[in-house]
């Protein structure tokens, strides 16, 4: 699946449509989500106050683990574990495990590339760090994901619905209490995205 | 009494000093003095048979300077919630762009202005809206929202309504609107392209007609002292003025002006302000406590309350 393969905001008023996409559009960029979404599509009928959208994202990357991102040595005799980072990007991750796990104290950071921990247990716990787990993109995806859709929704539309099952999110929102049609429409909406959506 | 024009100046920092003392001679009025660095900003009010003689010293100068038609207007940009839906843009571009013609703006977002059957504002947003010259109402892209749901939050506003809204529609069709200008919706980007800063600068040239109709209304029943020689006479009586940290400690209106220093203390010394002809400020106007942050807002009589005008 491309990304943004299918991309449809659907309105009754065309112009209305256009401003629509372009917010859309703009958040997206925003929260460079662009390259994460396989197929989109929004459907707007504000004389009902309802916001559907639902989304279909691609495949995307495995969970991180520290060995990915850098290699790690241990030093028995210094009482140390080394770790020399090779992706810089997921550094703040790194450190807020480490430092839960041995305090503030032990980790320290003599030069950008390296970080040192002072352990009792140096080749256990290395062989520990090699296999946790850093960073897991689907979790920050799912993050930007809920940041997208309320920042898309009109904002008065406080009653929200949402679902987010593999690869695929179902969104509606409204200012009244929620029907159960708007629901079900959505789930058709997404079966028919799944088989490749209309238009 | 001298008609005065605003205008805006801008140029460099050396020698700015002779236009201000040149205006001062002329019986003008320096509204505001902007420093940037090495440039200087200066909204003035310039007694209208005098401009040449400031435009010829301005071109002495090298200075540039243009009409200002917002000078010492103060507009309220309404937005529906302080939400990232609506700021930092469009309500942000609009307020800033407003300012390029010499407006002092400030930015007012409802607490429960979101929504369609849901919004509403309430009394105290209500009358501090009021405390301004003109209320512009930033919507969003829906026309249905703008003309059947949105207008409720008009109720009980008393100054020109201006609505900024995406789609193209007529002021007649928005109830309770003086004013709309589309093509300035919900956005999630920068207005910059040509149609948006082209709907800008619509919204620049009406609110400017807006503010001319006020005036003009004004002239038949002149008020009783000018806000601008209030602004001055507050600048030399109260010198606590020149120590408030705010934009604008001075902020003029079309019919008075709010004064950014806490109203309890300052009060007393205000309304006992004096002029050259012997009368005190309470005389000519009504002082109260602003909406906004316990300052002092003064609303100026009309020369037929208070019987004669200086």
């Amino acid at each position: 699946m491309d990304s943004l393969e299918t991309f449809v905001v659907e309105s009754a008023i065309a112009s209305e449509q256009e401003f629509y996409r372009k917010i859309i559009e703009d958040n997206l960029l925003s929260l460079k989500l662009a390259p994460a979404i396989g197929r989109i599509r929004v459907v707007l009928r504000p004389e009902d106050s309802l916001f559907q959208m639902v989304i279909i994202l691609r495949d995307i990357g495995t969970k991180v683990t520290t060995i990915d991102i850098a290699d790690v040595e241990a030093k028995p005799v210094a009482g140390e574990i080394i770790i020399s980072i090779k992706k810089e990007q997921y550094i703040p991750e790194l450190l807020g495990k480490l430092w839960e796990r041995y305090g503030k104290a032990n980790v320290s950071q003599p030069d950008r590339w390296t970080v040192a921990i002072t352990t009792d247990k140096p080749e256990e716990e290395a062989a520990f760090i090699k296999e946790m787990m850093v960073a897991d993109p689907r979790h920050r995806l799912h993050e930007n994901l809920v940041d997208f859709a309320i920042r898309v929704t009109p904002e008065g539309f406080r009653v929200r619905y949402h679902l987010y099952k593999g690869n695929n999110f179902v969104f509606v929102a409204s200012e009244e209490a929620l029907k159960h049609e708007w629901i079900e429409e959505a789930g058709t909406m997404l079966e028919e995205l799944i088989e490749g959506g209309k238009k | 009494m001298a008609v005065l024009r605003p205008y805006l100046y801008t140029g460099g920092v050396h020698k700015h000093g002779l236009l201000i003392e040149l205006l001062e001679d002329l019986g003008g009025y320096v509204i505001q003095k902007v420093v940037t660095g090495t440039e200087v900003n200066l909204i003035m009010l310039v007694p209208e048979k005098d401009i040449e003689i400031v435009k010829k010293q301005s071109d002495d100068l090298l200075g540039i300077i243009i009409e200002a038609p917002l000078t010492g207007v103060e507009i309220a940009v309404v937005s529906p919630t302080l939400a990232s839906h609506h700021l930092p843009h469009s309500a942000c571009d609009v307020a800033e762009y407003l300012r390029h013609p010499g407006a002092n703006t400030n930015m007012i977002g409802l607490a429960r202005g979101m929504g369609r059957r849901v919004s509403l504002s309430m009394d105290y947003e209500r009358k501090l809206i009021n405390e301004h010259d003109i209320a512009v109402f930033t919507f969003g892209s829906f026309s249905d929202c703008i003309i059947n749901k949105k207008p409720k939050l008009f109720e009980g506003i008393e100054i020109p309504i201006v609505v900024t809204g995406g789609p193209d529609l007529k002021t007649e069709e928005v109830p309770g609107a003086d004013l709309y200008v589309g093509n300035i919706g919900r956005t999630s980007h920068r207005l910059r392209k040509t149609e948006e800063v082209s709907a800008l600068d619509k919204l620049n040239e009406e609110v400017g007609k807006i503010a001319d109709g006020i005036r003009k209304q004004q002239a038949k029943d002149p008020l009783a002292v000018l806000p601008a020689r209030v602004m001055k006479e507050i600048e030399n009586q109260v010198p606590e003025i020149h120590k408030v940290l705010s934009p604008a400690p001075l902020t003029l209106q079309l019919d008075g002006l709010r004064v950014k220093l806490p109203y309890d203390e300052f009060h007393e010394k205000i309304e006992k302000l004096e002029f050259d002809e012997g009368v005190i400020l309470s005389e000519l106007a009504n002082i109260s406590r602003s909406k906004m942050k316990n300052y002092i807002l003064i609303k100026i009589k009309s020369k037929s309350d208070v019987g004669f005008a200086i």
